[in-house]
């Protein structure tokens, strides 16, 4: 069962590492790396007008504002709204046809060249729909984040599935168990639990980056808050809300991350 | 051979396959009865289709011809009356020991308090008592077969069918697990049908032994053993039922 690339073990790293949970040998490094990182950029700072890269301390000092006035959490609760629903829903339906798909041969080979199709459609390219069916509103925004957690979530679980094992389910015939629900729940689920549970871990990520993708037309929230900022040229203000967003996923990885080890205690 | 009342009927199954080079005849014209309370092993060389029998029998796979009737009833699909062992163990790796003895259960109308008092008992039958709450990737081969037998057990089964279930752990786990499961046979009083390519552990196990061979698989000879309990490899009985089982694998006429 390979479902940890080698990306996946690297931000783990990255994520105890800058914790200092683990290895202070690397929290030291980490921290070296920030300061190195925060001095080079303060060092091209000086040269550059802010309007095209402002001084960490002048961002610094934004972000606190920002923090201060309310506009943040104003943003951060607008961006949540359909932050939410659209990860719920995407995650659901993808992990839900996923199974589906990948269990009965028959709903396969009907939705194959359909699946095929819209795939590679980027959640993007759907603005139009959003504003057609939900309107230039959280519905409409979640409904582009969903797209986008739906086909993470329905290839994880698809692949997931496709790889339980044949004598896990003869077993489970042999003691009894007889019809595909049964199977699906007391078997297939659980046994693909762990890719399911990347796929999900994966998609809740995605869905951070289609936050600002989807406020594009013009739900408020963070990603709009940026885009306006860039049209001011208030490069300050844009990275203020780009760190807002890098650490709310933070935020919502290491949290699920807790919750997928802790289900996952038997691997 | 297939008279009735016979606790395990097996009669006239054949299996055949579409190869490459024209169809393959992996069994032919199977037949045999196991009595209720009988220990029944099948061996044979690789290749005679053993394990495709223990899965016809299992219901897991159909016959091209023939019918499995288990107390007179036909097999046609798997059913908890069949307990099934897997060499490979096959444990459900996400849940502890308790909860794989338990899987059978969950679909039965044993109540809770009751099944509970079931599965801990089977966990001491099966000498893992302290083991309930690891996880099957804590366990050793040898005790990984175990949970599987306590699995098996757990529903009641009117016959425990073994497919090479201690293929897999090392010489000294096997004979203990030997001596285990015919304790275990001893005190549940089940039939068990125990499928194995070692003749060594035929004879020791067994009450008969029926001896296939290949191309196509078919039953070459039944060979009660008549013998006391416990086995010793030593003994000069045990070496003449080695030899002619071996002798009737290898092809030699029955003498």
């Amino acid at each position: 069962m390979a479902t940890k690339t080698d990306v996946d073990e690297a931000f783990d790293g990255y994520v105890e590492g800058s914790l200092g949970a683990i290895d202070p040998r690397r929290a030291v490094l980490g921290t070296a790396g920030i300061a190195g990182f925060l001095a080079l950029w303060w060092a091209v700072s000086l040269t550059q007008p802010a309007f095209v890269l402002p001084s960490p301390a002048a961002v610094g000092e934004t972000f606190y504002a920002e923090a201060a006035s309310g506009e943040m959490a104003t943003a951060i609760g607008q961006s949540v709204r359909h932050w939410i629903p659209g990860a719920a829903i995407g995650t659901g339906l993808g992990v839900a046809a996923g199974v589906g798909l990948a269990w009965s041969s028959l709903a396969d080979d009907v939705s194959a060249p359909i699946v095929r199709t819209l795939r590679p459609v980027p959640p993007l390219a759907l603005i139009g729909f959003a504003i057609a069916w939900f309107g230039i509103n959280h519905a409409g925004a979640a409904f582009i984040i969903a797209v986008g957690a739906f086909w993470i979530n329905f290839y994880a679980a698809y692949g997931g599935v496709e790889g339980v094992s044949e004598d896990l389910l003869d077993v489970a015939r042999s003691l009894g168990v007889e019809g595909d629900f049964e199977l699906l729940r007391s078997v297939v689920v659980p046994a693909a639990s762990p890719e399911i549970l990347t796929g999900i871990r994966t998609g809740i990520g995605r869905c951070w980056m289609l936050v600002v993708a989807s406020e594009i037309f013009g739900v408020p929230g963070i990603g709009r808050r940026i885009l306006r900022a860039s049209n001011n040229l208030q490069v300050d203000v844009v990275i203020a809300y780009i760190l807002v967003l890098s650490l709310l996923f933070l935020l919502v990885d290491v949290s699920f991350r807790a919750v997928q080890r802790r289900l996952l205690a038997w691997r | 051979m297939t008279a009735h009342g016979t606790h395990v009927r097996v009669a006239d199954i054949a299996k055949h396959y579409e190869g490459t080079e024209g169809p393959i005849r992996a069994l032919e014209d199977v037949s045999f009865g196991v009595s209720e309370g009988e220990f029944v092993c099948l061996v044979g060389p690789s290749g005679c289709g053993k394990t495709t029998l223990f899965r016809i029998i299992a219901g897991l796979e159909s016959a091209t011809a023939g019918d499995v009737f288990l107390n007179d009833e036909r097999v046609d699909s798997p059913t908890p009356d069949m307990g099934v062992v897997f060499q490979e163990y096959h444990l459900f790796p996400w849940r502890t020991v308790r909860g794989n003895v338990a899987f059978g259960l969950e679909k039965s109308d044993v109540a809770g308090e009751k099944r509970g008092e079931r599965v801990d008992r089977l966990i001491e039958l099966v000498g893992l008592e302290g083991f309930g709450d690891s996880y099957p990737k804590e366990l050793s081969g040898g005790m990984k077969q175990r949970v599987a037998i306590a699995r098996a057990l757990a529903v009641d089964p009117d016959l425990l069918l073994m497919d090479e279930p201690f293929g897999a752990v090392d010489a000294q786990t096997r004979e203990m697990l030997q001596t285990e499961l015919l304790d275990i046979w001893r005190e549940t009083k089940k039939t068990v049908l125990f499928v194995t390519h070692d003749v060594e552990e035929a004879v020791k196990l067994a009450d008969r032994i029926v001896v296939m061979a290949k191309e196509p698989g078919r039953v070459r000879e039944v060979v009660d053993v008549d013998m006391s309990r416990p086995r010793v490899r030593s003994d000069a009985e045990f070496g003449r039922y080695y030899e002619r089982v071996l002798g009737l694998i290898r092809g030699e006429r029955a003498v």
